[in-house]
């Protein structure tokens, strides 16, 4: 009978030491934010989505390779000999066009080690974060200052120029070829 | 007790079946034959000079495409604060050895993963299924000349992204820049632009012809 | 700090000695021999077999509980595991030694500076790298002891939740709220850093940082002792909890328990202290163990309290590192970083450290290339949550709950 009413007694008292505590957690400000309506600060370095100055960028792909979850895809033209692209802000030469690069954000694991590999510091995170789209495709961010047929255009240029240089080896390889085998029979004629 | 002094402990009641002692490694490890784990294991624990009370960590290793499998064990004990690794060696196309299970409970669910991903089967071990993969999956994954299925019950297994499809691409000409990974496709789109004519209005067209 | 709380408000079980369940012999492993204990029969009718997650909210996680019951009394537990399997020892032999460490985030999301740090321990002794600046290596200690603090505030928060307490559960992540501020401020993330890299940390620590941390410290030592005021020395809570789920130290130690889990037990055992990594020998701190105030050792309210004691811990770490650091704050945390990460072929080093959950050890084999040929994470949860069945039989099904609540898993840490 003693510990029956020892218990309740135990209880309640136990009760009321909890009870007291969140009393007095009444008379405290409020902890939370109201989210859409109120926003808390982030610091400087935070890491939100991805942003890459098209200007600057010089075509290294350091970027590309130091991904752990390969989510930047970069293409690059070389420039054409009599071309300048002129310098990025950093004072690196540019000597290709950035025809793609494209990010895709919904493979991103912001770990952000491409910005800090990259040599111009044009790939950079915001702080936005918020980046919720209604469908996969609008993950996948462009960054290049070339449209698709621009991007085209400059493409096959540089196959073509590929092409070029390519014939231009093989003529010089078979000439030196014939040069040679001249050379042999005149030696066996010898 | 140093690595050295446990070699020659194990040396002198196992003689032979010590095949190997890797003094200068980082970790200093003894190789034994595969055939002798369970004594060799037993002896370890139960010494009193030894009593390897724990068993860190046992891992399975897939020493190349061509070369053998392994199993290694790394050893603790919390009394004489020593440590020792094991290691054995295994044929490729038969991979057998004697569970630990019955020494420390921790090979329990270590080695069926070693199982699951090797395919090292241990025999004597209890409930010897397969722990992380599904039951039903095919290969062992982390083998150097693991090749992964193709389908999994009518799902498709290797990762592609639906926009590095050059079909899915031509509905969506707005995603352009894509079109780079399919080289061969390139005149292609060409064309089309010089047509006048975006890849989507074409696709359109062919699925009404 | 916390100790002398019980002192007053001891409570012994006297009278409803024929409720405790003494399971002396290897934790309730003989369902009969609980069952005569309880002094129950048998429940009339037949087995069921009941499937428990992977959806359920106190699984703390996608884990899957296969249970056989008997009534409400447990019999048997198959744990299934593997549905936040993604495979990252594959992953890792893909990509080059600091690509890993991002991956290593994920493996216990809630204490990813821990991981880290057992990860890069185990790269730096392969490539023989052991001189870091000293400021770097006071770094790594501040904030890992953050992370144990911000992770064992879930584990008891969730712990509360899990027997029914919902309000500490929300004071406990205020104030993990402030940890996550801070490490944001200093690596730019909440939860997945990616802050400490191999030779050295990925950023220098913020101007005025180490004075919030400070003045966090002086904030969260009072709000400790609300928090237990609050659920700690509840009788009620006490009750529920000190003399269910009992390991003895025997099965923690043959089941590779580590940890929270191990030191519940009674067993004396924390690798910071054992076995020194990184600067923990320079430090001054106890290693709480299990002591059974109000029930057998090893039950699940000790587990609970050595956090809540191993928390006070880490705030004394912490103090100590924070008067450390001061003569370095203005050395270069990046200059020990290597150029080149390869480690001699063959070279193989096994690594281990003490994360919140336990020891967390990591076999790495080079091949002499930039990517890792093998990577093997030993992780605690794995082992910890692979007793369940032996302490959780002869028990009731909610006591399960609490059990699982009280080994503090983590299932991307156990799924990897």
């Amino acid at each position: 009978m003693v510990s029956y009413f020892g218990n309740i007694y135990r209880a309640l008292s136990t009760i009321a030491i909890g009870m007291g505590q969140t009393w007095k957690a009444m008379f405290r400000p409020a902890v939370t934010l109201q989210y859409p309506r109120e926003r808390w600060e982030l610091p400087v370095n935070a890491r939100g989505i991805l942003f890459m100055n098209a200007d600057d960028c010089i075509g290294c792909n350091k970027c590309v390779r130091i991904c752990p979850v390969d989510c930047i895809y970069l293409d690059a033209v070389k420039a054409a000999p009599d071309e300048d692209l002129g310098k990025a802000s950093m004072g690196n030469p540019i000597r290709q066009h950035v025809i793609r690069f494209d990010i895709d954000m919904f493979k991103c694991c912001y770990c952000s080690d491409c910005t800090t590999v990259c040599p111009t510091e044009c790939l950079y995170m915001t702080d936005e974060y918020e980046n919720g789209v209604y469908s996969r495709d609008n993950g996948i961010y462009h960054f290049s200052k070339y449209s698709p047929e621009e991007a085209v255009a400059l493409r096959l240029r540089e196959k073509e120029e590929d092409e070029r240089k390519a014939r231009e080896k093989e003529a010089k390889l078979a000439a030196k070829q014939k040069a040679a085998e001249g050379k042999g029979k005149s030696a066996v004629g010898a | 007790m140093t690595p050295e002094q446990i070699h020659q402990k194990l040396q002198d009641k196992f003689g032979d079946a010590i095949l190997e002692f890797g003094a200068e490694a980082l970790d200093p490890f003894i190789k034994i034959e595969a055939s002798h784990v369970l004594e060799i294991c037993t002896f370890l624990k139960n010494d009193s000079g030894l009593s390897f009370t724990s068993l860190m960590c046992l891992s399975g290793m897939d020493y190349g495409e061509d070369a053998n499998l392994g199993v290694i064990y790394n050893l603790h004990s919390m009394e004489k604060k020593h440590k020792i690794t094991l290691t054995v060696e295994l044929p490729r196309t038969e991979a057998r050895v004697h569970s630990v299970e019955s020494v420390w409970r921790t090979a329990d669910w270590h080695e069926r993963e070693a199982f699951d991903l090797f395919g090292i089967h241990f025999e004597g071990h209890p409930d010897l299924r397969r722990i992380l993969c599904v039951e039903d999956w095919e290969g062992y994954p982390l083998r150097k000349d693991y090749v992964v299925q193709e389908f999994y019950h009518g799902m498709r297994v290797p990762y592609k992204e639906d926009w590095e499809d050059y079909e899915t691409l031509a509905k969506n000409p707005e995603r352009g820049h894509f079109v780079f990974q399919f080289e061969s496709k390139v005149p292609d789109l060409v064309e089309s632009m010089k047509n006048g004519k975006s890849a989507k209005n074409k696709s359109e067209d062919k699925s009404n012809g | 700090m916390f100790g002398n709380l019980f002192k007053k408000k001891r409570y012994i079980f006297e009278d409803e000695s024929t409720m405790v369940v003494d399971l002396d012999q290897s934790a309730g492993r003989y369902y009969e021999e609980t069952m005569s204990k309880l002094e129950i029969e048998s429940y009339q009718g037949d087995e069921m077999v009941v499937n428990m997650g992977p959806q359920h909210p106190s699984t703390h996680g996608v884990l899957r509980l296969e249970l056989v019951l008997d009534g409400e009394v447990v019999k048997k537990v198959t744990p299934h595991i593997g549905y936040l399997h993604r495979n990252f020892e594959k992953h890792a032999e893909s990509i080059s030694y600091n690509e890993v460490v991002p991956y290593c985030d994920r493996i216990d999301y809630l204490a990813s500076m821990n991981q880290d740090l057992a990860y890069v321990l185990a790269v730096e002794k392969l490539i023989g790298l052991n001189e870091l600046p000293e400021k770097v290596e006071y770094a790594r200690v501040i904030t890992c002891e953050l992370n144990r603090i911000a992770s064992h505030l879930v584990a008891v928060g969730t712990f509360g939740l899990d027997v029914g307490a919902f309000t500490p559960f929300l004071w406990a992540f205020r104030d993990r709220e402030k940890i996550l501020d801070l490490l944001e401020w200093l690596s730019g993330a909440r939860m997945l850093y990616n802050y400490i890299w191999v030779g050295g940390l990925a950023r220098d620590l913020p101007e005025g940082w180490l004075q919030k941390v400070r003045e966090f410290l002086d904030y969260f030592e009072p709000k400790m002792v609300e928090f237990n005021k609050l659920l700690t020395t509840n009788h009620i809570f006490i009750e529920r909890t000190a003399e269910i789920g009992v390991m003895t130290p025997e099965v923690a130690v043959s089941y590779g328990c580590t940890g929270p889990v191990l030191r519940g037990s009674g067993v004396k055992w924390d690798l910071r202290k054992d076995e020194p990594f990184s600067y923990y020998d320079k430090f001054d701190f106890d290693v709480p163990v299990g002591e059974g105030k109000f029930g057998p050792v090893g039950s699940v309210l000790d587990r609970y309290l050595v956090r809540i004691d191993e928390m006070a811990e880490s705030v004394k770490i912490i103090r100590q590192a924070l008067d450390g650091i001061e003569p370095f704050t203005a050395q270069d945390v990046q200059a020990a970083i290597p150029k080149r990460l390869r480690p001699a072929a063959g070279a193989e080093a096994y690594v281990r450290s003490e994360t919140p959950r336990g020891e967390l050890g990591f076999l790495i084999r080079s091949d002499g290339s930039d990517v890792p040929f093998r990577v093997k994470s030993r992780s605690p949860c794995f082992s910890n949550i692979c007793m369940i069945d032996d302490i959780s039989r002869g028990g009731m099904i909610a006591d399960l709950v609490l059990i699982i609540g009280s080994l503090d898993i983590v299932l991307g840490c156990i799924d990897r």
